[in-house]
C-alpha cells in the first residue's frame, strides 16, 4: 500500500500528466464553448419545419424501397441490374436502417445532445486513448531512463512488484481520470442541449447504446495504457513506445494496406489493427472487398461486404496488449539495469 | 568478527550484438566484515560499479556466490534490504520535487518512517535546503541527497558508489567525518572512490580490483605494507660519488633529481655510516613509505607508462591471469 501511495505521488508530479491534464481541459473547454456559442434554442416554427422535413425524408425513403422492389420483382431481366437500383433492395428498407430522419437533423446551429453526444464521446475517447499511451510509455519510460527504477529497487529488491505496482497504479489512475472526465463531460454537454440547444429526453436505447460506448472505450483506453507502459519497457524507453506506434501506422497501416491492395489480397482490413479497434467501440463495422464477388456467379447476389464484431476483435486486442505486457514483465525481470 | 558481504568466485559477462562478449567481472572476491569501512578500489571499468549492482540484486551475475547480512544474494535481499543503505554511482531524482519530498516518497515507499527525513537531511547538511528543488541543486548536493537516501532506512550497512563525486573539499571532509561518525556507531560502510587520499584516510580495509579480479585485499596499513620497498631518500653533497659508495657496500642506490633513493634497506643507519666513514655527510635522510595511489598505481598498471594515455583496458591482471580470456569494459556504454 506504501509503495502504490508513493507511486501515486510519482505519477501525479509527472510534468507531462500534467500537461496532458491541461491539454484535456483545454480541448474539453473549447468544444464546450464553441457548442455553447453555435447551439440556440429552437423556436415552434424551426421545430415544426425540422419535424416536417424529416417525415418527407422518411417518406422518401419508403418510396425508394417500394419503387426498388417493383422494379426487382417485375422489371429486371435475370443477371441484369439496374444503374440505381442494387440487386438488394434491403438496403433501402427505412426499417434495416441504423438510423432514420429526426427532426434534429433538420435544425442548422441547434445543438442536439442525442444527436451528437456520440461522436462527442468518440473524440474524448481517442483523446484518452492518445494520453493512456503517451502517459504509460512516459511514466516507466522516465524512469528506467533516469535511473528512478534502480533507486525504487534498492529499496524494494522485488522487481515483478515494483513493475506491477506501477502499472496497477498507472491503470487505476487512469481510469479513474477516464471515468470521471468522461462524465464530466457529458453532463457539460447534457447540460448545453438543455439549456441552449435541443432539449427532451432520449429514450432507454439512447443511454444504453451510449453507455455501451462509453464502457468499451474505457476498456480501449486501458488497453492502450498497458500497451504504452509495455512497449516502453521492453525498449528501455519512451520514445521506443512512439517510435513503434509510429513504425506500425506507416509500415503496416499505410504501407501493408497498399500492398495488400496491390496483390488483392482478400479481406484486407481484418489484418489492420484499427479495424478492430473500430469494431470493438461500434460492436461491428462492415467493410467493402471486390475480391469476396470475384467467384460468385452472375446469378448470385453478392454486396462484396464483411464484417467484424466486437467479440474476435477484442480477443486480438486483448492477445496483443497481453501478450507485450507479459512479455514486458519477464524481460524486465531478468534484465540488467545499468 | 561476522562477515556482512560476502562474494565467491562472482563472474559476470555482458554480451551484445555490437559489441560482442565482454567480461567485466572474472571469478572476484570480497569480504567485509562487521564495523569495518571498507575501501573497494579499482580503475575506470575494472567491475567495481558491476559487482556493486550485482551485489544489490541489479545485475544477473554468471556464477559465484554472494551473501548480504547472512543472506544469500539476490534470492533473498529483500529480507535485508530495510537494513541495507546504497547508492550506485550518482542516482537521478525529480527535477521538479524537493529534496525533502525526494526523501519522504522514498521513505514512504520502503516503510520507512517519515521522521528520519529531516534527521538523513541534517547528517549530510541539507537541512536547510531542504525545501529547494532538486533540479536547484549543484552535484554535490544531488550527491548529498543520494547519501541522504541510502541514509534513511537507519542502515546496518551502507554501501557507497563515489560518494564524493562532485563535493567540494569541505563536502568532502563532511562525507569522511559522517562516515567515521556511522562506523563508531556500528554501521558496516563500503565505499568505492577514486580519491585514493580519502580512502587511506577513512578505512582500515581495502580491496583492490583491476580488470575483474581481485589483486589485493585486506588491512589498509598491511597491504601498503606487503609494497613497501625500504625505500630511503637521502641528499648528499656528492650525490654521484654517493652513489658508487653505497654500490661498494653492496646496497642499491640510484640518483634521482639532485638525491639518491636507496632501496633494500632495513637499517638506515647503515646508510649514514657508509657516506659518513668517507666524509659525505647526510643532510636529509627520508624514509620512502608507500601510499595507497602507489600501491594502486603498481597492482593495477594504470601508472606505468605516463607519458601514454591510458586506455580502460590497459589495466594489470593479477599474476597467472590469462590476458586474453578477460577483457574489460566500462559497463556504463554496453547494451547488456
Amino acid at each position: 500500500m506504501n509503495l502504490v501511495r508513493a507511486e501515486l505521488e510519482r505519477l501525479s508530479a509527472r510534468r507531462f500528466v500534467q500537461l496532458m491534464v491541461v491539454l484535456l481541459a483545454l480541448a474539453f473547454a473549447v468544444t464546450a464553448a464553441t457548442t455553447l456559442a453555435g447551439s440556440h434554442r429552437p423556436s415552434e416554427a424551426e421545430l415544426s419545419s425540422a419535424r416536417t422535413q424529416a417525415a418527407e425524408a422518411l417518406q422518401g425513403m419508403e418510396a425508394t424501397h417500394q419503387q426498388c422492389l417493383a422494379r426487382q420483382n417485375s422489371m429486371t431481366p435475370p443477371g441484369e441490374t439496374d444503374d440505381f437500383y442494387a440487386t438488394d433492395c434491403s438496403e433501402f428498407d427505412p426499417i434495416r436502417q441504423d438510423r432514420l430522419p429526426i427532426a434534429a437533423d433538420y435544425l442548422p446551429g441547434v445543438f442536439s445532445f442525442e444527436q451528437q453526444a456520440r461522436p462527442l464521446l468518440y473524440f474524448l475517447i481517442a483523446f484518452l486513448v492518445l494520453f493512456g499511451f503517451l502517459v504509460g510509455a512516459s511514466y516507466i519510460g522516465a524512469d528506467l531512463n533516469s535511473g528512478g527504477v534502480v533507486n525504487l529497487l534498492l529499496w524494494r529488491p522485488r522487481r515483478l512488484t515494483v513493475l506491477g505496482t506501477k502499472l496497477g497504479t498507472l491503470l487505476g489512475t487512469v481510469l479513474a481520470l477516464a471515468v470521471g472526465a468522461s462524465l464530466v463531460y457529458l453532463a457539460t454537454f447534457w447540460v448545453i442541449g438543455q439549456t441552449a440547444g435541443l432539449g427532451g429526453r432520449p429514450g432507454d436505447d439512447f443511454w444504453r447504446s451510449l453507455g455501451a460506448i462509453h464502457g468499451r472505450g474505457l476498456v480501449l483506453v486501458l488497453l492502450a495504457t498497458a500497451l504504452g507502459f509495455a512497449i516502453a519497457t521492453l525498449g528501455r524507453h519512451t520514445s521506443a513506445a512512439l517510435g513503434a506506434a509510429a513504425a506500425y501506422t506507416v509500415v503496416w497501416e499505410l504501407g501493408a494496406r497498399l500492398v495488400l491492395e496491390i496483390v488483392d489480397a482478400r479481406r484486407p482490413d481484418r489484418l489492420m489493427l484499427s479495424s478492430h479497434i473500430a469494431a470493438w467501440l461500434n460492436g461491428k463495422v462492415r467493410f467493402w472487398d471486390n475480391q469476396l464477388c470475384t467467384s460468385s456467379s452472375g446469378t448470385d447476389p453478392c454486396s462484396g461486404f464483411y464484417s467484424l464484431t466486437w467479440g474476435p476483435s477484442l480477443v486480438v486486442l486483448l492477445v496483443i496488449t497481453g501478450g507485450l505486457t507479459v512479455a514486458a514483465f519477464a524481460v524486465f525481470r531478468r534484465r540488467d539495469l545499468l | 568478527m561476522s562477515a556482512v558481504i560476502e562474494i565467491e568466485g562472482l563472474r559476470k559477462t555482458f554480451r551484445s550484438v555490437r559489441h560482442g562478449k565482454r567480461v567485466a567481472v572474472d571469478g572476484f572476491d570480497l569480504l567485509v566484515e562487521a564495523g569495518q569501512i571498507h575501501g573497494f578500489l579499482g580503475p575506470n571499468g575494472s567491475g567495481k560499479t558491476t559487482t556493486l549492482r550485482a551485489l544489490l540484486g541489479l545485475v544477473r551475475a554468471d556464477g559465484g556466490r554472494m551473501t548480504v547480512l547472512g543472506e544469500p544474494s539476490p534470492e533473498l535481499l529483500p529480507r535485508v534490504a530495510g537494513r541495507v543503505g546504497a547508492i550506485v554511482e550518482s542516482p537521478q531524482f525529480f527535477g521538479n520535487f524537493t529534496g525533502r519530498r525526494t526523501l519522504r516518497l522514498l521513505a514512504r515507499a520502503g516503510g520507512v518512517s517519515i521522521s528520519r527525513v529531516d534527521e538523513a537531511l541534517e547528517l549530510v547538511g541539507l537541512r536547510d535546503r531542504g525545501d529547494d528543488r532538486v533540479k536547484g541543486y549543484s552535484l554535490g548536493m544531488k550527491q548529498r541527497l543520494a547519501v541522504a537516501s541510502a541514509l534513511l532506512k537507519d542502515p546496518r550497512l551502507l554501501i557507497l558508489d563515489e560518494p564524493a563525486n562532485g563535493l567540494d573539499p569541505a563536502g568532502i571532509r563532511e562525507m569522511r567525518d559522517l562516515m567515521r561518525s556511522l562506523a563508531a556507531a556500528g554501521v558496516t560502510v563500503l565505499v568505492s572512490s577514486h580519491i585514493l587520499g580519502e580512502i587511506q584516510l577513512i578505512c582500515d580495509h581495502v580491496t583492490i580490483i583491476s580488470r575483474g579480479r581481485r589483486v589485493a585485499a585486506g588491512r589498509v596499513d598491511e597491504v601498503l605494507a606487503g609494497h613497501d620497498r625500504h625505500e630511503f631518500l637521502v641528499r648528499v653533497a656528492e650525490p654521484e660519488r654517493a652513489v658508487d659508495l653505497l654500490h661498494e657496500a653492496e646496497l642499491t642506490a640510484a640518483v634521482e633529481g639532485t638525491a639518491l633513493v636507496v632501496s633494500g634497506v632495513t637499517d638506515p643507519t647503515v646508510i649514514s655510516r657508509v657516506l659518513g666513514e668517507q666524509g659525505l655527510w647526510v643532510g636529509e635522510l627520508t624514509p620512502l613509505r608507500p601510499d595507497l595511489e602507489s600501491v594502486f598505481l603498481e597492482l593495477t598498471g594504470a601508472g606505468e607508462h605516463p607519458s601514454v594515455p591510458r586506455q580502460v583496458d590497459d589495466s594489470a591482471l593479477p599474476a597467472g591471469a590469462d590476458d586474453a580470456a578477460v577483457i574489460d569494459l566500462d559497463v556504463r556504454g554496453v547494451d547488456a
